[in-house]
């Protein structure tokens, strides 16, 4: 049973070794013109955690861990959600008095307060990216462990 | 029990009349002028000797009183809508920090002697002034990101949420 893996094809593989890079490359794409085009953090990271799973079925499990580690995986996860609830907090802090949550404007990135709030539409996007991206390769890795390790316990 | 698929299709039935009766609601699609995107109507008021001073750019003062006397804010200036004869725009002052001092607030419309007041709906100042608040093209975007950031947040959360669950439930090898 244990030498018995699946047939794996040489076209399927070296068609999806060219494409992952590209279809990375897409989402970032997505990710950065959210604010002039369409697109937006979360399509952009569901595209970039589509590049993952298409790395598994085609490959194998194992070795889609070890380019996404669990523990970056986790990490990333929060990063996300950091990144927009402390844009928020940093608002807070510096319009001070005020308490503007969220209000990107008083942020000081440039001295415009439209420039900010433009600018700080392309941070929020990027987190919700990443925090889309992490939680979809975590939930697909998570259920398909589920199945291998069934599979490894009945034998 | 026996009576039960009777009840159900009775309530299908029912649900399905609501349903007409809602659709029957929707305005047509791509319409800008419809109520839900533009206005709501507020009152009607007598029109005599009050459209020449809406002409001049002055607000007339039993106009003026009608306002304080339903409770809404009272207007600080009043323009004609450019090319319609008989639709004025009406602004009220705000005092809010790093944001245009007025906002285009009520909408009077002459119909037969009477005129009529509407009070202009957030998606006209989303549509028309979103892109000079915001320096960002796309109405989408700054709706999602920035007007409503709160709720966009809640479904990063929501998302996060959900991985965490799945994490807790299914992953069973002693560490995170």
């Amino acid at each position: 049973m244990k030498g018995k893996e699946a047939e794996r094809s040489i076209i399927v593989e070296t068609v999806s070794r060219v494409m992952i890079p590209f279809i990375q490359l897409f989402s970032l794409y997505v990710i950065i013109h959210g604010a002039s085009g369409p697109g937006g953090g979360f399509q952009g990271g569901v595209v970039f955690g589509s590049s993952f799973v298409l790395y598994v079925v085609v490959f194998d499990i194992i070795g889609g861990r070890k380019r996404l580690p669990e523990s970056v995986n986790t990490v990333l996860s929060s990063l996300g959600l950091y990144i927009y609830a402390g844009l928020g907090l940093l608002c807070i802090i510096l319009s001070s008095g005020v308490a503007q949550y969220l209000n990107y404007g008083f942020l000081p990135f440039t001295p415009h307060f439209e420039e900010n709030r433009a600018l700080s539409i392309e941070f929020v996007e990027m987190g919700i990216g990443i925090t889309v991206m992490a939680i979809m390769v975590s939930i697909f890795f998570d259920l398909a462990w589920k199945e291998k390790n069934r599979k490894g316990r009945e034998k | 029990m026996k009576g039960l698929p009777t009840i159900t299709l009775i309530l299908i039935g029912l649900l399905c009349a609501l349903f007409i009766y809602v659709a029957e609601d929707i305005p047509v699609f791509g319409d800008p002028n419809s109520p839900p995107i533009k206005y709501v109507k507020l009152f009607s008021i007598d029109a005599d000797a009050l459209e020449d001073p809406l002409n001049r750019g002055v607000i007339p003062n039993n106009l003026m009183d009608e306002f304080e006397r339903r409770g809404f804010p009272g207007p600080s200036r009043v323009e004609k809508v450019t090319g319609m004869e008989g639709e004025w725009n009406t602004f009220v002052s705000k005092e809010e920090m790093h944001y245009s001092k007025e906002e285009k607030y009520y909408w009077i419309k002459k119909e037969g002697d009477k005129l009529r007041v509407y009070r202009y709906a957030f998606v006209v100042r989303w549509i028309e002034k979103g892109q000079e608040e915001t320096g960002t093209p796309n109405m989408v975007t700054y709706g999602l990101a920035d007007y409503r950031g709160y709720d966009t947040l809640g479904e990063t959360a929501v998302i996060f949420t959900a991985g965490v669950s799945v994490i807790l439930l299914l992953r069973r090898r002693g560490r995170l």
